[in-house]
């Protein structure tokens, strides 16, 4: 019924069956959206947040979609900058799933201030000592670029396309794109970098806090490394999702293997770092504060398995896997050690956020644990629904993959 | 350029400088900060001249006297009164939500009869007729243990030819049955603690609940050189202070007085009194150390060691608390030890015929009430002293719904104390005797009448207002009205206490240890920011309350890992205590400050009537107390209660 | 990056924890002052309340606005060796505070003499960023709007504007105290920045029973917070982390000062 706004050549599902997907998809997006009309109306009060855990569900989310949503500017940078032509058959897909992620991370955060409607205080009241208003500067401009960034593939449409203006309008902001990439990569370095940068320079948080380099502390860098170190292949995982979904090949299997070295490069780097820093911190930092690294973990909750998970299986084994060329090279094996990649950089985010902060810094305090509850859960799945919807409209009618055809 | 390019870019410029210099968007940005700052449903705040005006207040049961702050004349807050010995620029947790008391929905609006609302006259031709009509079967409990509101009720009483007047449980009674009942003194007693230079607090929870507790904190705090020990089942609040805890049994306080008075006597100390051989006697046979371990576990050296204290101290003095034989004990080893007990001159009545405050503690209220009329003042005994009370018409007096307003068949509202005259003569403890009163503060925001002056329209007592008869007790006591309206005090020194007898036949009998045959002590305990028996936990009062007493709506009682083990519980197991004719749910906590064999239970929580803030949080705890006889001293205790613990 | 700030006036306490009792009259006392509303669990006005969590009581002691808060210490040991101290914990106003850098918006500043970090709600875009810095968890979020019984907006106390859901709030040494009492010293011709002891003092300090509360300016020799912070007995609480918090303790029993910070393993462990 829709197929005259097809992408050229491309075939797509019944329109009925498309309708039927779209509307179980609505449907998680309902239900969040209902959560959080909830929380605008009643307030942050009805989640469980508290005195202790000021950031929780939410900014974990928000920190894990970012720094997944990295495929974007790396991907950029590389393509645009050092121009390694081979990542134009899936930069498009890297550009929305930057913009979801993005969007999505500022749609939660409109939720988890507790007065939104001052939000662009950031901009006139900024504090030039906060990396959260480096934080709120970078992204926002980010999300700008990534719109930017966007609106060609919009643009290329095939119906709309056709008009002059529309397709002359697309031509040049492709010309431009170098710039936006460099721009892109820029921001995105930034506040990738100042993320962490949040956690490190929390001097009354010794879970968290960390000597640096200048004003940033060594959590800028590691958060940086950590982003490039598993963006790429989050966009790969989405790729294939689709592939599964759709039952097409939309990108080969070359450009996944080089996002998945891309990404095995930078994972490995971070995880030598990651690890100096860890061992660093808990032998030098942590005693001069009078603390133990035994100190910093309790129960099964907030226990050592955690950090090992993060580190070890979820950070050593996925990089050693997507540096070894004869490992990478095997599907099965390429998207396991994206996976644990995945979720070893969303745990780190996690621990980062809620750990910190669970751990009593005074000795007469106690522990608590945190629980996010239903409209926590909600509202992200909202997001992620959101994604899917953008996504599926975008892989409906918009040439996403270049590849699309030659590989059907 | 290319037209596409120079298009492009004319594009974009022209949008960028359009979006920045459209005032719509800034100044809807604008516009929504300012929305930001003034939601409508925030309540303004009201300015003007503020006032600290000087005042009693009855939140607690000794009273205190306070300053209420007000701003434009409206009262927002309570502060203490320096120049007044009973704060001394202190105040209690109660007194400091005392405004937020007043303002509370759960005040009484207008006098009720049987749940209907009617008019001040209507209620005093019904109570007039009832009068009437019950004769000398009248009766009146009373919250207030220093006012003289009391003298009003008392002369009632005494013109309809009643006796029946009676107080709420409280060590005051206890302390004067062993004083001027059994050993024949005069004065009420007071303890020195700003003097003493060795207090021990034999179950007087002094620096928490007991007695003038604002007024003993600032004497605990201006007694530099001075050394507190606390003697009792648990440590309470005031044991976090003190230089030591010694764990005593409840049941077991006055024969642990008694072996430390041991140890006195064969230091050779003794008392002017015509009995002083027999008491001897009578400790050095029955309460020598190792009968008195035997019987409370105390260790012989423990007293040892504490009586060595009292007997090096220049200036000691023992602070009693619970039964009346505990008192007693306490009062003749203060008199073997001539320290910092002082003996207080009553002040002069305003009504003749009013009783005296000895008269008046008279009465045993745990042997329970019967009467034909029952006027109620201020209290709550259906709370506190469940099913001890009969009557066959109660008028309850009180400024917030209780269980006795619910349960009464005619409520009458009473004005906060910052909207009424009242007085507070020698709250039971200070050292000495002090009269303080206060004038209202502001409007009562209620259809309230001042309980006294609504009385003195029943009887011709010589009286019309409470007003007149304050005025009349100032200038019986000889007091400076100005000065007494000003927030000043009128102090009269108190005096070397003198005994007829140390009730040595009467102590030794009453001195034993008596426990009930529950499996575990019960340790109850009160906490003012948890409430009293006559006023619930206030509004801002409840985030102050631990996890060691209340958790969620559940009562929490603690215990040490020992006897929990024996109990078989651990932490948070929920437990059912039964004990005297009710049972009670809670939670265990583990805390080592309770001796083994002992459960300690908040009294305060539980209530089924009140605000939000107290309705519905924990357990009653004074539903598992029980009443123990003091036969040999004419007394009823509630030490001594034990309780069953089952795990539920 | 340390973000010292000096000044001349350097308003502190010295609480003594052999006199407080944990009475609590300290905690009600702050809340009357600056106008928090009591924890009311059901607004009969909101019928969407109903559809998630209930707002919350009391007994939820993560979610209570306690500007001063008392905890309860405990020297671990078995009875009868048992122990028990209690700590008020008011906003440290530290002098190297963990939140002001981080406030994205400048809502929170330590600008004026005397040192107090100030906190404007108005400006407060409620991030909790400042939250998750300050390891005295001294700061506190409006989770709920505040909600009076009825008729309990009555009277309230002119000092603290009422605050608006989504905002975070703190102690700030019932900071307009200190505006009246310079005020009087200018009416009475004297210097506002040299005032008395005494001339300026908390809600807290004033109502302690025991006054374990000193207040004052630390830098005056004439006030007594002044010698009493230089006590051989006197600590602040987690001196190591370098946040110089003005508010210290004092306690004659070594175990309670050594829960003051954390002393690698053994002494002051957490239980």
């Amino acid at each position: 019924m829709d197929s005259k706004l097809f992408p050229e050549g491309a075939q797509r599902c019944s329109f009925g069956k498309f309708l039927i997907w779209t509307a179980v998809i609505l449907a998680f997006f309902l239900w969040g959206l209902y959560a959080a009309v909830l929380v605008l109306y009643n307030g942050i009060g009805t989640t469980g947040l508290d005195n202790y855990f000021g950031f929780g569900a939410w900014i974990t989310f928000d920190l894990a979609v970012i720094a997944l949503g990295a495929g974007a500017f790396f991907t950029g940078l590389l393509k645009y900058i050092l121009k390694i032509k081979q990542l134009e058959k899936i930069i498009n897909l890297t550009v929305v799933v930057g913009f979801i992620c993005y969007s999505g991370a500022m749609l939660v955060l409109t939720l988890d201030i507790g007065q939104p409607g001052r939000a662009w205080f950031g901009y006139w009241h900024p504090n030039v000592h906060s990396m959260l208003t480096e934080v709120i500067f970078c992204i926002t401009c980010y999300c700008t670029v990534l719109i930017i960034e966007f609106v060609p593939l919009v643009l290329e449409q095939k119906q709309l396309n056709k008009i002059p203006f529309i397709h002359a309008l697309a031509h040049n902001m492709h010309v431009n794109m170098a710039l936006f990439a460099g721009l892109g990569a820029f921001l995105s370095t930034f506040h990738q970098g100042s993320l962490g940068g949040m956690y490190g320079v929390l001097i009354g948080r010794p879970f968290a806090f960390r000597e640096g380099f200048f004003i940033w502390p060594w959590t800028f860098f590691l958060f940086v490394l950590s982003a490039v170190g598993s963006g790429p292949v989050f966009t790969v995982l989405v790729a294939t999702f689709m592939e599964k979904l759709t039952g097409k090949k939309l990108v080969d299997f070359k450009t996944k293997a080089l996002m998945g070295k891309i990404a095995g490069t930078m994972l490995t780097v971070y995880m030598f770092f990651k690890i100096l820093d860890t061992w660093a911190w808990a032998t030098g930092y942590l005693p001069s504060v009078g603390l133990t690294f035994d100190e910093m973990f309790y129960g099964m909750v907030y226990g050592k398995w955690l950090l090992y998970t993060e580190i070890v299986l979820c950070g050593v084994v996925p990089a050693i896997m997507l540096i070894t060329p004869s490992i990478r090279n095997r599907p099965a094996l390429l998207y396991t050690a994206a996976i644990l990649d995945c979720i070893g950089v969303s745990l780190n985010r996690y621990i980062f956020t809620v750990q910190t902060i669970a751990f009593p810094a005074m000795p007469f305090d106690q522990w608590q644990v945190y629980n996010p509850n239903w409209v926590e859960y909600a509202s992200s799945i909202m997001i992620v629904a959101y994604g899917f919807l953008v996504l599926s409209l975008v892989y409906r009618y918009l040439p996403l993959f270049p590849q699309e055809r030659e590989l059907n | 350029m290319s037209v596409a390019r120079r298009t492009f870019i004319q594009l974009g410029a022209g949008a960028t400088v359009g979006i920045l210099f459209t005032p719509t968007v800034w100044k809807a940005l604008d516009d929504v900060s300012i929305w930001t700052q003034n939601w409508p449903w925030i309540p303004t705040l009201k300015y003007g001249a503020i006032e600290n005006k000087p005042t009693v207040s009855k939140m607690c049961e000794s009273g205190c006297a306070v300053k209420v702050r007000t701003v434009a004349g409206e009262p927002f807050g309570t502060m203490g009164n320096e120049d007044n010995p009973i704060s001394g620029g202190g105040i209690c947790p109660l007194c400091a939500n005392g405004v937020q008391v007043k303002n509370s929905p759960n005040r009484i609006k207008a006098p009720m009869l049987n749940g209907e609302e009617i008019t001040w006259e209507k209620a005093q031709e019904v109570v007039a007729e009832k009068l009437a009509a019950a004769g000398s079967k009248v009766a009146v409990v009373s919250g207030d243990q220093t006012g003289t509101a009391n003298e009003v009720f008392s002369a009632l009483l005494a013109d309809k030819g009643s006796d029946a007047f009676y107080v709420m449980p409280c060590d005051m009674q206890a302390a004067d049955k062993a004083w001027t009942g059994l050993m024949g003194g005069t004065g009420q007693i007071g303890y020195d603690l700003e003097g003493a230079d060795l207090v021990l607090l034999a179950g007087a929870d002094a620096l928490e609940s007991w007695g003038p507790t604002v007024a003993n904190l600032k004497s605990f705090a201006a007694n530099e050189s001075g050394k507190f020990i606390f003697a009792g089942p648990m440590q309470t609040k005031t044991a976090s202070v003190t230089s030591k805890w010694v764990p005593v049994p409840a049941e077991g306080m006055a024969a642990f007085t008694l072996g430390i008075a041991y140890y006195v006597l064969q230091a050779g100390k003794t008392a002017d009194t015509a009995d002083f051989g027999q008491f001897k006697a009578m400790v050095m046979s029955e309460y020598s150390p190792a009968k008195v371990e035997a019987a409370t576990g105390v260790k012989a050296d423990q007293m040892a060691a504490l009586a060595k204290q009292l007997l090096t101290a220049s200036n000691p003095v023992v602070v009693p608390a619970g039964p009346v034989a505990a008192h007693g004990a306490a009062f003749a080893l203060n008199l073997l030890l001539g320290g910092a007990m002082k003996a207080l001159p009553e002040f002069a009545k305003a009504i003749p015929s009013a009783m005296s405050r000895s008269e008046m503690l008279k009465a045993d209220i745990l042997e329970g009430v019967e009467a034909d009329l029952l006027f109620v003042y201020e209290a709550n005994p259906a709370y506190a002293l469940p099913e001890k009370i009969k009557a066959g018409f109660t008028v309850a007096f009180d400024m917030v719904q209780t269980e006795t307003t619910a349960t009464a068949n005619l409520v009458l509202p009473s004005p906060h104390p910052y909207e009424r005259f009242d007085d507070l003569a020698s709250p039971y403890g200070l050292a000495a005797a002090t009269y303080s009163l206060g004038a209202p503060v502001c409007e009562s925001s209620v259809d309230a009448s001042n309980a006294a002056t609504f009385i003195l329209g029943l009887a011709d007592l010589g009286f019309e207002s409470f007003e007149e008869v304050i005025g009349a007790k100032t200038e019986a006591i000889g007091a400076d009205m100005d000065a007494l309206q000003g927030g000043e005090a009128y102090v009269v020194e108190g005096q070397t206490p003198m005994a007829a007898s140390l009730a040595a036949n009467v102590l030794g009998k009453a001195s034993v240890p008596v426990k009930g045959t529950g499996t575990v002590g019960l340790a109850p305990y009160t906490l003012l920011n948890v409430g009293t028996a006559n006023q619930a936990t206030t509004p801002n009062a409840p985030c102050t309350i631990s996890n060691n007493q209340l958790i969620g709506d559940h009562m929490v009682v603690m215990m040490g890992s020992a006897t929990a083990k024996q109990l078989g519980v651990t932490v948070g197991a929920k437990v059912k205590l039964s004990g005297g004719k009710g049972e009670c749910e809670a939670l265990v906590q583990i805390f080592e400050g309770v001796m083994p064999g002992v459960v300690a239970a908040p009294l305060g929580l539980g209530h089924t009537v009140g605000d939000e803030f107290s309705k519905g949080k924990g357990d009653n705890v004074y539903k598992i107390l029980t009443v123990s006889s003091e036969a040999a001293a004419g007394a009823s205790t509630w030490a001594g209660s034990t309780v069953n613990v089952a795990k539920i | 990056m340390s973000h010292f700030k000096e000044f001349k006036i350097k308003w502190g306490m010295v609480i003594d924890i052999d006199k407080c009792t944990g009475c609590g009259a300290c905690m009600v006392g702050c809340q009357v002052e600056n106008n928090i509303a009591p924890m009311t669990k059901s607004d009969p006005y909101n019928y969407v309340q109903a559809l998630t969590k209930p707002r919350d009581d009391a007994s939820n002691k993560l979610r209570t606005l306690t500007w001063m808060n008392v905890y309860e210490l405990s020297n671990g040991m078995a009875f009868p060796e048992h122990e028990t101290a209690y700590l008020p914990r008011p906003c440290m106003q530290c002098g190297n505070p963990a939140c002001v850098p981080v406030c994205p918006v400048v809502a929170t500043d330590k600008n004026e003499e005397g040192g107090i970090v100030s906190q404007i709600y108005p400006r407060c875009i409620g991030c909790r960023y400042c939250m998750a810095a300050c390891p005295y968890h001294a700061r506190y979020f409006n989770w709920w709007d505040p909600l009076w019984p009825e008729g309990m907006d009555k009277g309230l106390s002119p000092s603290t504007s009422v605050r608006p859901r989504g905002v975070v709030e703190k102690c700030n040494f019932c900071h307009s105290r200190y505006l009246q009492a310079k005020d009087k010293a200018r009416m009475d011709g004297e210097d506002p920045m040299n005032l008395p002891d005494g001339a300026y003092t908390t809600a807290c300090a004033d109502i302690c029973p025991t006054k374990a509360i000193t207040f004052g300016d630390l830098n005056n020799p004439e006030h007594r917070v002044h010698e009493l912070a230089k006590g051989p007995h006197a600590f602040r609480l987690l001196e190591k982390l370098g946040l110089h918090p003005q508010v210290y303790y004092v306690s004659e029993r070594e175990w309670v000062r050594k829960q003051g910070d954390n002393y690698n393993a053994d002494a002051g462990g957490h239980h």
